[in-house]
């Protein structure tokens, strides 16, 4: 069966999927539906939803909660998919290399992780953001640097547990070379768990971005979800709307990006897809 | 050798690899520290509201800001390695007393969340994996992933709302009632009353976690040859299960949980911030922005040397789960 | 108001504040906000806020002073200015102990202005510059012989200000690194009892105050709560009476001002007379040009700042200086350049003028504006002005940096083009105005003076002589002519006159009956429980 096929049947991923696609969409197309800048002072102040022309109401300036959102949609899943897309390649890559050969190279990739992990992985994203300047790029590289030891540690539990089982023995064996067992035989074995957490972790991506605009330490000039719930967080007593419906954007997207992971998973899972 | 001797050689061994990690984070953060534009002495002046520069160079001066970098990392790793953490020149204090107020309550808080996040997502993963694709697995699911993925500051301030505000079961924020000053039990229920606010919120994040990671390793464990081979013996499903299934499946919730030990340290700062819990978390974000680079290093060196020690637990635990990974 | 007056003022008020009032209850715990957590609690070293929060009730000054700013009584009893302004001798209060039970002296006053005031203190140099000496004729006389009349002196004598600090622990010591640093002693109306760090500091009532039946409270403690809304959501729940500065976030004040329990009161800040104003720098492009300051000035919607922002706390400013220095004669009405909601086309007509002609896309100048990191509302007044500007053919990336990068930036590199501050204007200008405008003012590398590198002769002439002028007249003069001056150069354009916010519980009584308000001593502030 085809990876679409198996991807089909289940069907909570593929309405993960149409809601990932709508929100990507939405986000290349914000400048059709609010052609004006969302940082412009759009109205009445802190208008309630539906009123003065806000479908989703107004912060204290005056700003329109929903064309932030539509603006907000590219930057929020970019920083996540960057951030994760680099942590996983990272991870991956000294997780294998760590789990499958052992020794001396286990033990300096994992000396390296490990330096990582030691140092509060929050703490560690504030502190790169801090010296390199609030901006998107220097949020995408704090956390995908705090991001990619626990994929490491992961795939090399993986590798480890299964560099001894029968099936990589015996691909040994017939004289497969590391390469191709690491990649073609393990690899697809562990994939499951590195998807869970990789899908977990553009949520989490977004969710860090939510956290240091929380802290202050947003991109002032670009608009992201983080950026509205920073900005509308003292609001919430008041005016509820102004970082519920960021909010809830950011809880729409992690539940659809996990009903893709999860289907993916499904799909790419050798052991569910004989069992079906 | 005996399997008792060769454990505690390894464990010494890996101890004596831990220094070199240490020694490195110290060396690291303390170069990226430098690449921070102000220091302790730019904050210390903004705050007075005005200094002169003599003022000042005179600071940096005691502070010993005024060596060359290689002078001052060679002062603090010589200090450190006569176990002196320094001395936080804003505080007025020794850095290792700051710490060790700090880490009380620190360790609470971890503590509590490991335990109740671990505990129910064991727990929930167990029920949704047993219960594959019914509405079982389908609530548990959902429901982790709302926790997840709403902003903890948002849960917090809703459950101060909900829980302080409207119901007056808890109170709204800190570690004690300071207006009080309990002692005894009656202090140990106050701490008690306090902790549970930020536990949950900080849980609730956490538990999506393990809940998924259970879930998705019992179903892999689930479909490995060793189960085929059991049930072919005809152990029972149930015990197939949760003695078989279950422990193998423990395995990366383990690995997790002793990743998830450095991140909570840093990863409260929200939590700390929106409880006002007194938490290293927040002692090392406060640091950060005022420059107090003994302290930061510090706490840093702290956290390193706790995460050091988990893991190293981890790995032994695992060798225990699973037989097949020798401890080497 | 001359010296002399000002003394006679004083001795009115002697009068009022022995005056015991009725009602009060003795007892309670007081819970108040201390918000950031401070760095230290020496305020002899450092006029940091949250400092100011705790320290004045454990350290005494020389005077207090009521919320008309009149003299109040404190550790000195009365105070006599002579005739040629140049001799200042104070009548100490007898009887007074340390918290450690040594009693106060004159010696202890001499100590504190000449070593320690004038040596280590922020702004003590500034406002004792002309004492030279201080005699002690006895234990109970102080007098102070000046180079030159100091007429702003003795509005910087409260314990806020100049804490009276003891002789017999400090002398000899580092005084930046010493015992009391962290656990102060005084003679005030709290004793300090224990900090700690990131929960709590704790006062308890000093039995032996001098002044009878005071303070009322039985013990002050000030919570360290980082979360705006957690601060807001404490005082809901009745967990802490008090909040000065800012603790309850203006969007709250409004929400809790309707509710039966609380009140916010906009008292006990006339000593520190805050505003939020630009600074520019005059050095590089774009700003060496007046024309874009002048349009930046006159493009602020100030009201809609005020309105939208702060949610109506605050004054459209209107020039140099405060509209509160009106009752000192100081402030001058109707200068240009300052309309109280934005002005585009006057904007725009002026930067044509300059030549200021837009490009192509319609830009005329463009970039980036720093804004201080004390705060949400800053950045949205950021994220307002970069909208605001665009207009005029103004762009405006924002930059955002946390403190120590901020003020190195702005006071060490002089790396920026426009910033938005606040600074406190105080009392008088000698003591709030002059750092942002005088020639002597440009201090490379010392935090809040003048950054804008402004520099005219004419107008540091007039600052010297104001600083001295002890003619009320002439002095309201002279400063009619350098707002004249600045508000057609613009170095710095103001916003607005901020206004601090108390939130407190309704059982918390008396406590703004200070000028200082909450960094007042509040041995008259008491609990209805």
């Amino acid at each position: 069966m085809t990876f679409w096929k198996l991807f089909a049947r289940n069907r909570g991923a593929v309405a993960g999927l149409a809601i990932l696609g709508f929100i990507a969409i939405m986000g290349t197309t914000a400048q059709l539906f609010f052609p004006a800048d969302p940082f412009s002072l759009a109205g009445k102040s802190m208008s309630p939803p539906g009123e003065n022309g806000f479908l989703l109401g107004s912060d204290s300036l005056g700003r329109d909660v929903a064309a932030g959102i539509a603006h907000g949609a590219k930057t929020s899943l970019l920083i996540g998919l960057l951030a994760t897309l680099v942590a996983v390649l990272v991870g991956v890559v000294m997780g294998a290399l760590a789990g499958y050969y052992g020794g001396w190279i286990d033990n300096l990739l994992m000396r390296a992780t490990e330096m990582f992990q030691t140092i509060p992985s929050f703490i560690f994203a504030i502190l790169l953001v801090a010296i390199m300047k609030p901006s998107i790029e220097s949020i995408v590289i704090a956390i995908a640097v705090v991001s990619w030891p626990a994929v490491a540690r992961l795939v090399r539990g993986e590798f480890l547990s299964m560099r001894n089982r029968e099936f990589v023995q015996a691909c040994h064996t017939i004289g497969m070379s590391d390469m191709r067992i690491m990649l073609r035989e393990i690899l697809p074995n562990c994939l499951s768990p590195v998807i869970v957490i990789g899908s977990l972790m553009v949520a989490t991506a977004i969710l860090i971005e939510s956290g240091l605009a929380f802290l202050g330490l947003g991109d002032p000039n670009i608009m992201s979800w983080g950026f509205q719930i920073g900005a509308g967080r003292t609001l919430l007593r008041s005016a509820w709307w102004v970082c519920t419906f960021p909010g809830i954007a950011i809880l729409i997207t992690v539940l659809a990006i996990n009903l893709v992971g999860e289907g993916i998973n499904d799909a790419l899972n050798p052991r569910l897809r004989e069992r079906s | 050798m005996s399997h008792a001797s060769r454990r505690i050689r390894y464990v010494l061994k890996r101890l004596l690899q831990a220094i070199p990690i240490v020694l490195a984070i110290v060396i690291l953060n303390f170069f990226l520290l430098q690449l921070a534009e102000g220091d302790a002495v730019d904050v210390l002046a903004g705050e007075a509201g005005s200094a002169t520069p003599e003022y000042m160079a005179e600071l940096r001066a005691k502070f010993g800001l005024d060596q060359p970098l290689p002078v001052q990392l060679a002062v603090y790793l010589k200090n450190v390695a006569m176990l002196d953490l320094g001395y936080s020149f804003r505080h007025e204090m020794p850095v290792s007393e700051l710490i060790f107020d700090r880490l009380f309550a620190t360790m609470l808080l971890m503590v509590s969340t490991i335990l109740l996040a671990v505990g129910f997502g064991v727990l929930l993963g167990l029920v949704a994996a047993t219960g594959l694709n019914t509405w079982r697995d389908t609530v548990i699911s959902v429901f982790a992933l709302i926790t997840y993925a709403t902003p903890l500051f948002w849960v917090g301030l809703m459950l101060i709302v909900v829980f302080s505000l409207n119901l007056g079961w808890f109170p709204t924020s800190g570690m004690e009632n300071f207006a009080m000053f309990y002692e005894g039990w009656d202090r140990v229920f106050d701490i008690a009353r306090h902790m549970v606010l930020p536990t949950i919120t900080l849980s609730l994040f956490y538990l999506a976690l393990y809940t998924r990671l259970m879930r998705a390793s019992m179903l892999e464990q689930a479909g490995q040859d060793y189960v085929t081979t059991a049930r072919a013996k005809g152990v029972t499903e149930r015990r197939i299960m949760f003695v078989h299934v279950l422990r193998n499946a423990l395995l990366p919730v383990v690995t997790m949980a002793g990743v998830q030990v450095g991140a909570l340290i840093g990863g409260s700062v929200i939590v700390e911030s929106v409880f006002a819990w007194p938490g290293l978390g927040m002692l090392a974000f406060e640091a950060l922005f005022s420059r107090d680079l003994n302290l930061l290093l510090g706490i840093f060196l702290l956290s390193a040397v706790l995460v050091v020690a988990v893991n190293l637990v981890v790995d032994i635990v695992y060798s225990s789960l699973d037989p097949r990974i020798e401890v080497s | 108001m001359n010296l002399r007056q000002l003394a006679a003022a004083s001795l009115a008020a002697l009068s009022l504040a022995v005056a015991p009032a009725l009602a009060q209850k003795a007892g309670g715990t007081m819970v108040k906000i201390v918000q950031p957590e401070p760095p230290s609690l020496a305020s002899y070293l450092s006029t940091s806020g949250p400092i100011g929060l705790i320290a004045p009730k454990i350290y005494d000054g020389l005077f207090d002073y009521d919320n008309d700013l009149n003299m109040v009584p404190a550790l000195a009893t009365s105070v006599d200015v002579s005739e040629d302004g140049k001799t200042v001798t104070f009548k100490l209060r007898e009887g007074v102990t340390w918290h450690d039970g040594e009693a106060f002296t004159s010696e202890d006053v001499q100590f504190t202005v000449m070593d320690v005031l004038k040596v280590v203190h922020p702004r003590g140099p500034n406002s004792f510059r002309e004492v030279t000496s201080i005699d002690t004729p006895d234990d109970f006389t102080a007098v102070f012989n000046l180079a030159n009349p100091a007429p702003y002196m003795l509005r910087a004598l409260s314990g806020y200000e100049s804490p009276i600090v003891p002789k017999h622990l400090l002398e000899g010591k580092d005084l930046r690194s010493n015992e009391l640093v962290n656990s102060p002693v005084g003679t005030g109306a709290f004793k300090f009892v224990e900090w700690r760090k990131g929960q709590f500091i704790r006062l308890d009532k000093n039995e032996n105050y001098w002044k009878e039946g005071r303070p009322y409270l039985d013990r002050i403690v000030g919570r360290i709560i980082p979360d705006a809304s957690t601060r807001t959501a404490a005082m809901e729940n009745g967990e802490v009476h008090y909040g000065a500065y800012g603790a309850i976030p203006n969007i709250d004040a409004v929400r809790l001002r309707e509710m039966p329990d609380f009140g916010v009161t906009t008292d006990g800040y006339s000593m520190i007379n805050p505003m939020a104003l630009i600074e520019f720098n005059t050095r590089k492009a774009p700003f060496d040009n007046p024309a874009l300051r002048k349009a930046i000035s006159l493009v602020v919607d100030r009201e809609f700042l005020i309105e939208n922002i702060w949610f109506g706390y605050g004054n459209p400013a209107q020039s140099a200086l405060s509209s509160n220095f009106k009752a000192a004669g100081l402030f001058a009405d109707g200068m240009p350049n300052y309309p109280a909601g934005g002005d585009v086309e006057a904007a725009i007509a002026v930067l044509d003028e300059a030549g200021l002609a837009p490009d192509a896309n319609g830009v005329r100048a463009e970039f980036t504006l720093d804004l201080i990191p004390y705060g949400e509302d800053w950045r949205r007044a950021g994220e307002y002005m970069k909208q605001a500007l665009q207009p005029i053919g103004v762009n405006v990336e924002l930059r955002y940096e946390d403190v120590p990068t901020w003020i190195k930036r702005i006071y060490s590199d002089y790396d920026f083009q426009m910033n938005v501050n606040y600074f406190y204007q105080l009392p008088d200008p000698v003591l709030g105005v002059h750092r942002h405008y005088g020639t002597d003012q440009i201090r490379q590398g010392t935090a809040f003076v003048n950054s804008s590198g402004y520099s005219n002769p004419k107008l540091d002439a007039l600052l010297s002589a104001g600083a001295v002028e002890p003619d009320a007249e002439k002095r309201s003069e002279i400063y009619a002519d350098v707002q004249k001056i600045l508000a057609e150069e613009l170095p710095v354009a103001n916003i607005f006159e901020m206004q601090f916010l108390t939130v407190y519980n309704e059982k918390l009584k008396d406590h703004a009956t200070s000028a200082l308000g909450a960094y007042g001593p509040f041995d008259g502030a008491w609990l209805d429980e």
